[in-house]
């Protein structure tokens, strides 16, 4: 049942309460700390837009390996093709959401909404890679098989820029980004893992369920489709 | 050439386009000096069909299999032993000739002489004009070309989707000539066609039509 | 064509896609034209910064129009020139019908072989006529000769993996020409991050190696890993 929804919105209400109230002001940001509140929202939005990618990537290689494989049932080569659509849009809208969060962050704090920092010209090549995706899906009107396929082999195909953009360049370029404060758990504050972790848990639940409602939206729709070709075909 | 035995059987081959169903439960069987056609109004999938049974096209339902010399062939490899002439597969227009049966030649592993290629030239009324690129050819003649390059690696099994388009009288009777050359040399034969005259060229017509 | 190995057939395919382009020259043609317009349009647009000077943050002066900045503005140009004109190669075939024939004939890893054989091959051609010029119009140097070989072979390489897979992918959709480069150039500006980086490297003196060796690894690493997927995944865009 859907009991687990209900405590996600507990769950978001408690985030949003603690980033004002529980989590304290941090030592070395700006407006005496006020401004570091964001990363409670930014920080797992920033995760989710290279998490969703995984995740797309998981359902294209499925949808790959069902299609070389010997049973090829229409329903899961469906379901694995809009499940990895479905996780390039979250991703997408998670990409921007932690672009826009983050800029207001580094114009609080480095006094400037733009500064070419490598994290931020990764999430803008990220923001490119998702709308590239989403473009290619909409070259294809009548064949949705050849869709999948395609949109599936470009999906995975762009997991090796993606990986570079997650690992690579942050790297090779210089940061101003904080690699150790979160990363390394004995350096954050009590107050901040108090907020910060069940940050994490609720946008984890958050991207299921707007992956189950986009899905069955897609589903749904698709399922109309075919049953509108079936009774034109009838009617001729 | 000693005569091997082909089995081509279709078993309960069914195809859809997107949502759209084009035809189901298709299964016959064609063997050694067998001619088949293929027939069916427009859009009813005769060409799908040809592909579905030269492999370049999976079927949704049911499958197509090619047993030669009583040994299943490996879907995969299908083609090697088929040649297809189509409206649909086109030659290099900016290529003469000579240099498009070299080429196909060469992916199947063939190399012509001279007098090679001058006798499969005269043999389809190309005499002459090996030299010529492909785009200054007529439509008859670029067709010509075609069954030239199908039938060059003597395939086990021929697929012509509209034989005699483009083709004139002449033409037409090279084609019936090189059906009847096949028949005798045991060699299997689909065409798929509208037109009763080379429905005629066949042993027994396979319907196909929407469900 | 059982023992006719891919090898064969990709050379041969190779050999008839050099053929056709000797005779009509679409894809060398449209690079051409393009890089040496867009060339012009650089060297155009940078007279002004001649003899421009800015101090970096270290407090030294260094010229505004600046060896590493030409590099990367050429890098620019060879991606946009791989985009005019790499598509062809795979778009032709599509069009015309060929490549329904290819499918008959050809093993799809051979298709995928052939073809980036050939894209690599035109855009080296374009690339060794291109920098040169290039080269002489903005007063571009070499810098280190090895490494600037080095990054001007490798970046040229992996470039022509990416474009090749993506025009494979593009010339299956309708409306292929705006697609390609909309869908191919987010992905080669990860690549043109990497090139740049490696480039920069060309101008700085360096003792240890691994200044110079690590960048490298980056772009090559970069191509090998989209040759593989590319080869890998090629008949899923190929066949129907």
């Amino acid at each position: 049942m859907s009991f687990w929804k209900i405590f996600l919105a507990v769950l978001m209400a408690y985030v949003i309460y603690g980033a004002f109230n529980i989590a304290h002001g941090a030592i070395g940001f700006a407006e005496k700390g006020v401004a570091a509140r964001i990363i409670f929202f930014h920080v797992p939005c920033a995760v989710y837009s290279s998490v969703a990618y995984l995740v797309a990537t998981w359902y294209a290689v499925k949808h790959l390996w069902l299609l070389g494989g010997p049973n090829k049932s229409v329903e899961a080569l469906e379901d694995s093709d809009f499940k990895s659509a479905t996780a390039m849009e979250l991703g997408f809208l998670f990409c921007i959401l932690a672009t826009i969060t983050g800029s207001i962050f580094a114009g609080v704090q480095w006094g400037s909404f733009w500064n070419w920092d490598p994290r931020e010209t990764s999430i803008v090549i990220m923001l490119l890679l998702y709308a590239s995706y989403m473009l290619l899906r909409t070259a294809f009107t009548s064949d949705t098989a050849k869709r999948a396929r395609l949109s599936a082999v470009y999906a995975v195909i762009a997991v090796i820029p993606s990986i570079y953009l997650i690992w690579v360049v942050p790297r090779v370029l210089h940061t101003m980004h904080p690699t150790t404060t979160l990363s390394n758990p004995a350096d954050t504050s009590l107050s901040y893992k108090l907020v910060l972790y069940p940050s994490f848990l609720a946008f984890t639940l958050l991207f299921i369920w707007l992956m189950q409602l986009r899905v069955s939206s897609s589903k749904l729709l698709e399922a109309r489709k075919k049953r509108r070709l079936r009774e034109m075909e009838a009617q001729r | 050439m000693s005569l091997l035995p082909i089995t081509l059987s279709a078993r309960g081959v069914g195809h859809r386009f997107g949502a759209r169903l084009l035809y189901r439960e298709i299964s016959f069987t064609a063997r050694n000096s067998e001619v088949v056609a293929i027939t069916g109004h427009n859009g009813s999938g005769k060409s799908t069909l040809l592909k579905i049974i030269a492999g370049l096209l999976q079927p949704v339902e049911g499958n197509v299999e090619l047993q030669i010399n009583n040994t299943l062939t490996d879907p995969a490899h299908r083609s090697q032993y088929i040649g297809f002439v189509s409206p649909e597969m086109a030659l290099y227009q900016e290529l003469t000739a000579v240099e498009n049966i070299r080429f196909f030649g060469t992916l199947r592993g063939q190399h012509y002489d001279k007098a090679q290629l001058r006798a499969m030239l005269e043999n389809v009324g190309l005499k002459g004009r090996g030299s010529d690129r492909v785009g200054d050819y007529s439509s008859g003649m670029k067709q010509r070309l075609k069954y030239l390059i199908a039938v060059m690696h003597d395939p086990e099994v021929l697929l012509l989707d509209e034989p005699g388009a483009n083709l004139d009288v002449h033409g037409t009777k090279i084609v019936e000539r090189m059906i009847g050359d096949r028949r005798n040399a045991g060699r299997v034969t689909i065409l798929a066609t509208n037109e009763p005259e080379e429905e005629h060229w066949a042993d027994c017509s396979i319907p196909v039509a929407a469900v | 064509m059982n023992n006719q190995s891919w090898v064969q057939q990709s050379l041969a395919l190779f050999r008839k896609d050099l053929l056709a382009e000797t005779r009509t020259r679409v894809a060398f043609g449209a690079m051409g034209v393009f890089s040496f317009s867009a060339l012009l349009l650089i060297s155009l647009a940078m007279v002004g910064l001649k003899g421009v000077m800015l101090q970096n943050s270290t407090g030294q002066s260094v010229p505004a129009w600046n060896n590493s900045g030409k590099m990367s503005l050429l890098w620019v140009l060879l991606c946009f020139a791989a985009f005019a004109g790499l598509s062809h190669s795979f778009v032709y075939e599509e069009e015309t019908g060929t490549a329904s024939t290819l499918k008959l004939h050809m093993m799809p890893q051979a298709v995928y072989a052939g073809k980036l054989l050939f894209n690599t091959t035109v855009l080296l051609a374009v690339s060794l006529v291109i920098t040169p010029l290039y080269m002489v119009m903005t007063g571009m140097e070499a810098g280190t000769i090895p490494m600037f070989f080095t990054v001007m072979l490798s970046g040229t390489v992996s470039l022509s993996a990416v474009a090749t897979v993506v025009a494979a992918l593009a010339a299956r959709a309708r409306s292929t020409g705006a697609l390609f480069g909309a869908v191919g150039l987010p992905m080669l500006t990860v690549l043109l991050v990497l090139i740049m980086n490696a480039a920069r490297q060309c101008y700085i003196r360096s003792e240890s190696a691994v200044q110079y060796v690590r960048p490298v690894i980056g772009i090559v690493g970069f191509g090998v890993l989209i040759v593989t997927l590319s080869a890998l995944l090629f008949h899923f865009i190929w066949e129907d």
